[in-house]
């Protein structure tokens, strides 16, 4: 393939879409393309992350590997889709077994260029991160679904009732003490004005332990971010209650309906007494679409938030797998 | 004083202690100057163990061993490690503040087993502004016990406090009692921290054995509330790991350690980090969790329930 058909190929991804000639020029440049045989691993859960992959043509299949010598595939990608990207990100291993199904075609992205791709400050560059959220969130649903599927049973609907009570009633008060705002590891990374720009675009809430701030099935009010405290993400089946995720301070929880428009994929319930900050859709939608360092700081915890996200709510499918 | 320290126990097969302690790419020994999943400290404070061997002489009395020297640096600990090969162990390696204030002493080191107690106990965590609670403490822990405390820390009284709920501190108690103790040790807590106005982020991860019998404890009292300036602060921030690895044998396949399939299970290794970098046959406590494990004659009888004290 040459840089041309490369690039030819790379303005029909979607999460490409915005991206100028001369950039996806680039891009074709750096990309190295690949043939893959049928069966082939790409990598193993957990090796070092060197590179993502784009798959031009086949099929790959991700799967995780759980105790045992258990084996379960999560999910499959094809023509136009990414694989790879969560390792490059957060800098773990990879979170799972990739494997060719079909001969495939790949393009790989180094880790290096993939992180130039990502620093920019350009209008293509927010655009690839609001898609990248969009991307993560679609993914993430996907295995909450898979989850869900193998617990059985049908989503208690409670929680909405309660759900929007409590945002109703929630108790709002002054911002946290800034030292320890500036000491959290979430925010290391940021420019300080950005940071408090974009810590001072919602409101702070104190909520008590065991308030139900999310109802799986029933859209999310706003995006919360745990300043102190702790709230656990579930799903409920019947009597069974199985914890995907829990967000404690630095971590965000409720966004997904704002990213996507539709219901929210869990349960949330404070397991803590806890201090959230509040982003309700209008100040969410303000920071998810601008294009200043203000959003710069938002685009980044929602998309870190959202590769931690994918790699905790691998945690309950490894112990259904291990059945321990 | 804060510490935070790392914390491994071992229940199944008959298994070299070196396997666990030294051998793995993230053993416990390693774990003590490289830590993964501990942010700013290391744990250069001691090493302590208690290893049960059914073939030793007085069989339900541990082998025990600890010292403040580094463990990477101990050739004692080298040599009883490659001659040992318990059914269970209880090991833990101690972090604590880089500090004047901080005492590194062999009274401090865990595993914690008053003379004639059945139980040990090892802890990683730290219960913020302890000299606060501490004597309040002394009216849920029996007085006999209180007195067998040597040391300075939160987990020595931890232990004793968890003793004293069990009908008799001197016997093995049976699993449940144990774990209804813990629970119940953990109450109390909650309930003297309360009354002490405390109510900062503190880790209470627990590990307790018998030699026939694990219970442990991934566990925080409110979690996600820190003082401004805390020195802890980045360490405590995520919630402290604890990982469990569950099968048949923990043993080496072509240079790679992992714990084989076992269906029943016959063994299970709990460990603050995985041992080994690659975690695919390690499962993760979920928080606020309770670990059961018990020796019995159709296998190892394993439970995983919500710790809500």
């Amino acid at each position: 393939m040459s840089d041309g058909s490369t690039a030819g190929f790379l303005a029909t991804v979607p999460l490409l879409e915005g991206r100028s000639e001369s950039d996806i020029a680039d891009l074709a440049r750096v990309l190295r393309r690949r043939a893959v045989p049928a069966g082939e691993t790409l990598w193993r859960q957990g090796e070092e992350a060197r590179e993502l992959l784009l798959i031009v043509q086949g099929a790959v299949s991700a799967s995780l590997h759980a105790p045992g010598g258990r084996v379960v595939e999560i999910g499959r990608a094809g023509p136009g889709e990414m694989v790879g990207e969560i390792a490059l990100l957060d800098g773990g291993g990879h979170t799972m077994s990739v494997q060719a199904t079909e001969p495939a075609t790949v393009l790989a992205l180094g880790k290096a260029d993939f992180a130039a791709l990502l620093a920019r400050q350009d209008p293509a560059t927010f655009s690839l991160k609001r898609r990248l959220a969009s991307l993560f969130t679609a993914r993430h649903r996907e295995q909450l679904r898979h989850l869900a599927a193998s617990l059985g049973g049908d989503v208690v609907d409670l929680p909405r009732e309660v759900a929007a009570r409590t945002f109703a009633e929630l108790e709002y008060c002054g911002p946290p003490d800034s030292r320890y705002l500036r000491r959290m590891a979430t925010f290391h990374d940021f420019d300080p004005a950005a940071l408090w720009g974009f810590l001072t675009s919602g409101r702070y809430a104190r909520c008590p332990p065991g308030r139900t701030l999310l109802a799986e099935g029933a859209p999310s009010k706003a995006c919360y971010l745990t300043i102190n405290g702790a709230v656990e993400k579930v799903l409920i089946r019947g009597d069974r209650r199985i914890r995907v995720g829990l967000a404690g301070p630095g971590k965000a929880f409720g966004y997904e309906t704002l990213i996507d428009g539709l219901s929210s994929p869990v349960t949330a319930i404070t397991r803590e007494r806890s201090l959230l900050l509040v982003l309700p859709r209008e100040p969410f939608d303000q920071l998810f679409h601008r294009e200043d360092a203000i959003s710069r700081v938002f685009l980044d915890v929602i998309q870190r938030d959202l590769v931690a996200t994918l790699r905790q709510s691998l945690r309950p499918h490894a112990r259904l797998a291990a059945s321990v | 004083m804060a510490h935070m320290c790392r914390i491994l126990a071992y229940l199944g097969e008959p298994l070299p202690a070196q396997n666990l302690l030294f051998d793995t790419d993230n053993s416990l020994v390693r774990q003590s100057y490289s830590p993964r999943m501990m942010n700013t400290f290391l744990n250069l404070a001691g090493f302590g163990m208690k290893a049960w061997d059914p073939t030793s002489l007085r069989p339900e009395d541990p082998f025990s061993y600890r010292a403040t020297t580094l463990p990477s640096f101990d050739r004692n600990l080298g040599f009883l490690s490659s001659k040992l090969a318990p059914t269970c162990m209880v090991a833990h390696v101690r972090g604590v503040t880089y500090s004047d204030e901080a005492v590194v002493a062999d009274t401090n080191l865990h595993p914690f087993q008053f003379g004639g107690a059945r139980v040990a106990l090892t802890h990683n965590g730290h219960l913020r502004q302890f000299p606060r609670m501490r004597y309040a403490l002394v009216d849920h822990v029996r007085p006999e016990l209180a007195q067998r405390i040597e040391g300075t820390t939160d987990s020595e009284w931890i232990y004793a406090l968890v003793l004293s709920q069990l009908d008799d501190p001197y016997r093995v108690p049976e699993t449940r009692e144990l774990a209804d103790a813990t629970a119940q040790a953990l109450r109390i807590l909650r309930s003297v921290r309360a009354a002490n106005g405390i109510d900062t982020s503190s880790p209470v991860n627990l590990c307790l054995s018998t030699g026939s019998a694990l219970v442990a404890t991934r566990f925080s009292f409110d979690y996600g509330w820190y003082p401004p300036e805390d020195e802890m602060l980045e360490t405590d921030l995520p919630f402290v790991s604890l990982w469990y690895a569950i099968g048949g044998e923990y043993a080496e396949h072509n240079g790679d350690w992992q714990m084989t399939a076992g269906d029943p299970p016959r063994s299970v290794i709990i460990a603050s980090e995985p041992l080994t970098t690659d975690h695919s046959s390690w499962l993760e406590v979920p928080e606020y969790s309770m670990l059961t494990a018990e020796l019995t004659p159709s296998g190892l009888e394993f439970e995983t329930r919500d710790l809500d004290v």
